[in-house]
């Protein structure tokens, strides 16, 4: 029975010595899978990416929203880090980078709100914006083509539709299955 | 008796006195602080440069966003210095296009806001209804030094915003055929405003 038992305590510190040793191994392991979806952000961080003005399409939008979503895009695109650089329209260095897509945004809809109306009765006077948004290569292909919408429903002036829609086109980007091994996926097409 | 009268005659010419110097006093201090409160526009004379109160609410070179300021036109340079820090500017000859816009805001800020919240039986919507003040928003496209496009947008006190531009064009400014907005935008949200 001593001996059962002391077999028995043997087994378990040589099954403990073996998890511990085991482990160090694994880790490599996690740490080479991480490298690697590392590694496929430095794939696509060889991308770059230029902002095209925004087109109104038939809608009356005051140019100010126009700029305030051509700005906040520029911006948020920069933050994501998901691009090598992020050039604006007419940039000419633009012309010399070697993987270069287009961001284009057609504006779809538009339902100007009230910041008075939103403080008065707080359910009614949203601003609203929804555009579509493509990425395309320099031969035109499309890579990735989304809807996205932006408002601003409680607090905040008009114009803060346009930060939140720019923050939402730049994750539906980061978040899309696009791959950015340079090769045009099929087109996504989608609502965010 | 006729000290008691006279008496009386004196404390009432007394409180009329108070009363007057009060209500003088009174609208001495709303005359300054509407003085403060206003947007100065220092044009004295022809030679000097243009500026004007605004605040900038994003995308003018390296400016940070939602500050308020002096913007001015010196030495053939659109210039924007936030308060006791050194100015941003863009050349002139960089501007492409110049924007009038008109937008009603909320005055007051966050802490206005909170105050409004935080107020019982829904007074802070009362206020809100009276708490407004319509702006003129000027906004430009200008290239930098790479012909990349940029934009920049300004909120100024209402009427501000023509004679920036005015003076923008004085500079030599083109205007693109694009109409201005300001009318139809405030058309729009006084027809918003008023559903």
């Amino acid at each position: 029975m001593k001996t059962s038992k002391c077999g028995l305590s043997i087994a378990f510190v040589t099954a403990l010595v073996a998890v511990i040793l085991a482990l160090p191994g694994m880790l490599p392991g996690q740490t080479a899978a991480a490298k690697s979806s590392s590694g496929d952000g430095i794939s696509a961080a060889r991308w770059s990416v230029q902002v095209d003005q925004v087109d109104p399409g038939n809608l009356e939008l005051a140019y100010s929203f126009q700029i305030a979503i051509y700005e906040n895009l520029v911006e948020e695109l920069k933050k994501t880090n998901q691009f090598q650089q992020v050039f604006r329209d007419g940039d000419l260095k633009a012309s010399e980078a070697p993987n270069l897509l287009v961001l284009k945004t057609t504006v779809e809809q538009y339902t100007p709100g009230s910041e008075t109306r939103r403080a008065v009765t707080t359910v009614s006077g949203a601003t609203k914006l929804t555009v579509r948004s493509q990425l395309l290569t320099r031969e035109g292909k499309v890579v990735l083509e989304r809807t996205v919408n932006g408002d601003v429903r409680f607090f905040g002036s008009n114009l803060r539709a346009t930060h939140n829609l720019a923050h939402n086109i730049a994750k539906t980007i980061n978040q899309s299955s696009w791959s950015g091994s340079g090769e045009p996926t099929a087109i996504l097409t989608g609502q965010l | 008796m006729d000290r008691f009268v006279v008496s009386r005659s004196h404390s009432e010419a007394y409180h009329s006195y108070r009363r007057r110097a009060l209500w003088l006093s009174t609208v001495l201090i709303c005359c300054s602080l509407t003085a403060a409160a206003q947007n100065i526009t220092q044009r004295g004379d022809k030679s000097a440069p243009f500026s004007t109160r605004a605040t900038h609410l994003l995308g003018f070179a390296n400016a940070k966003n939602n500050s308020t300021g002096t913007l001015s036109v010196q030495n053939d340079s659109l210039q924007f210095q936030q308060n006791g820090k050194p100015g941003t500017q863009v050349k002139i000859g960089s501007v492409r296009d110049v924007f009038l816009g008109g937008e009603s805001k909320q005055v007051g800020g966050l802490p206005m806001t909170l105050g409004k919240a935080a107020a019982p039986f829904g007074g802070g919507r009362a206020v809100s209804l009276f708490a407004h003040k319509k702006y003129d928003t000027l906004t430009l496209e200008y290239a930098d030094a790479d012909e990349g496009i940029h934009g920049a947008i300004f909120q100024l006190a209402k009427g501000q915003g023509e004679l920036v531009k005015n003076e923008l064009i004085a500079q030599g400014v083109t205007i693109n055929s694009r109409k201005d907005q300001s009318t139809k935008e405030s058309a729009t949200e006084a027809k918003h405003e008023n559903k």
